[in-house]
C-alpha cells in the first residue's frame, strides 16, 4: 500500500465515522410527538388559566395525550428494538438523554407544583428539558437540532419579557417550532 | 500492516460498526453501496477472523441477520488506523 491509497482509505474512515455521529437514524418521531405533546400542553394550560376553557377538560385532556404519547413512545421504541435496522451508539445516548429529561419533567410537574406554580413556571419546565436534549444531540455536529435549542432559548427569554398569557402562548410556539420542528425537519430529512 | 482490512469493503464495514451497536445486513449494503453477494463475502471472512459478531433475528417473519463489532475488531481496527497514519507521516517525512 503506497501513502495515496492509506490516505484515501482514513477519509474513508473518517467520512462514514463523521456522517454516523451526525445523524439521528431513529427517534426523529418521538421528538415530533413530545414536541407536539409539550405545545398543545402549554397552550391548553395557558387558556384553562386564562378561562377560554375548563380546567377539568384541561386535566383530561392532559391526561390522554400524556398516555398517548407514553403508548406511542413505548410501541414504537419496541418496534426499532425487533425491526430496526441499526442502532448507532450515540443513537442510544441521545435516546437516553431524551428519556431522561421527559422522566424529571414529568416527576418535577407532578411533586414540586408548589414551586412551579404557574403554567408559565410549568411551561418553562418543560422547555429546559427539551433545550438540553436539542443541545446534547447539537453538540455532536446536527445543525438542526441547534437552531431548534436556540429557538427554545428564544422563547423562554422572550416570554421572561411578555405578561401572562402572551408568555404561554410564546412557550408553546416555542416547543412547537423547536421541538416538534426538529422532529419533522429529521423525518423529511431521512425521506 | 493487517490485511484484512487492506479492502475497503471491509474497512468500510468496520468504520460503519465502530460507532453502532449493531447494524443489519440490509442497513450496511445501503451504506457501503455494494451488492448482496459482494458484502456476505467480506462479512463472512470478517466474521471468521473474529472482528464481527452476527445475530439472526425474525422481522416480520423474515430473516434478518445483525451485526456487531467485536473487541479484536475495535483493536485490530485502531491498530490498523495506526500503521495508516505511520505510513503517511513516514512518507510525508520522506518527501
Amino acid at each position: 500500500m503506497d501513502a495515496s491509497e492509506a490516505r484515501e482509505h482514513l477519509e474513508l474512515v473518517e467520512r462514514i465515522i463523521a456522517q454516523s455521529a451526525q445523524r439521528l437514524h431513529v427517534g426523529a418521531e418521538f421528538f415530533l410527538v413530545w414536541g407536539l405533546f409539550g405545545a398543545t400542553c402549554d397552550g391548553l394550560f395557558t387558556a384553562a388559566e386564562s378561562g377560554s376553557i375548563s380546567t377539568g377538560v384541561t386535566l383530561v385532556a392532559y391526561a390522554v395525550l400524556l398516555l398517548a404519547a407514553v403508548a406511542f413512545s413505548v410501541l414504537r421504541a419496541r418496534y426499532y428494538r425487533e425491526c430496526g435496522e441499526r442502532m448507532s451508539l450515540l443513537q442510544r445516548e441521545y435516546l437516553n438523554v431524551l428519556w431522561l429529561t421527559i422522566a424529571l419533567a414529568t416527576v418535577a410537574t407532578f411533586t414540586t407544583f408548589n414551586i412551579f406554580s404557574s403554567v408559565v413556571a410549568r411551561g418553562s419546565l418543560w422547555s429546559f428539558a427539551e433545550a438540553i436534549v436539542l443541545f446534547y444531540v447539537g453538540m455532536h455536529g446536527n445543525r438542526r437540532a441547534q437552531i431548534g435549542g436556540i429557538v427554545i432559548l428564544a422563547s423562554l427569554i422572550a416570554a421572561n419579557f411578555v405578561p401572562f398569557p402572551g408568555a404561554g402562548w410564546i412557550l408553546a410556539a416555542g416547543v412547537l417550532l423547536g421541538y416538534a420542528g426538529f422532529g419533522a425537519a429529521e423525518l423529511i430529512a431521512r425521506e | 500492516m493487517n490485511e484484512l482490512l487492506l479492502s475497503k469493503i471491509r474497512l468500510g464495514i468496520i468504520a460503519e460498526l465502530l460507532s453502532s451497536d449493531w447494524i443489519a445486513f440490509s442497513a450496511l449494503q445501503r451504506a457501503l453501496e455494494t451488492t448482496n453477494g459482494n458484502l456476505g463475502a467480506h462479512l463472512s471472512k470478517l466474521l471468521d477472523a473474529g472482528y464481527v459478531a452476527e445475530e439472526k433475528t425474525f422481522v416480520d417473519r423474515r430473516p434478518q441477520s445483525r451485526y456487531r463489532l467485536t473487541n479484536a475488531g475495535r483493536d485490530a481496527f485502531s491498530a490498523h488506523v495506526r500503521d495508516l497514519q505511520e505510513l503517511l507521516g513516514a512518507s510525508g517525512a520522506k518527501e
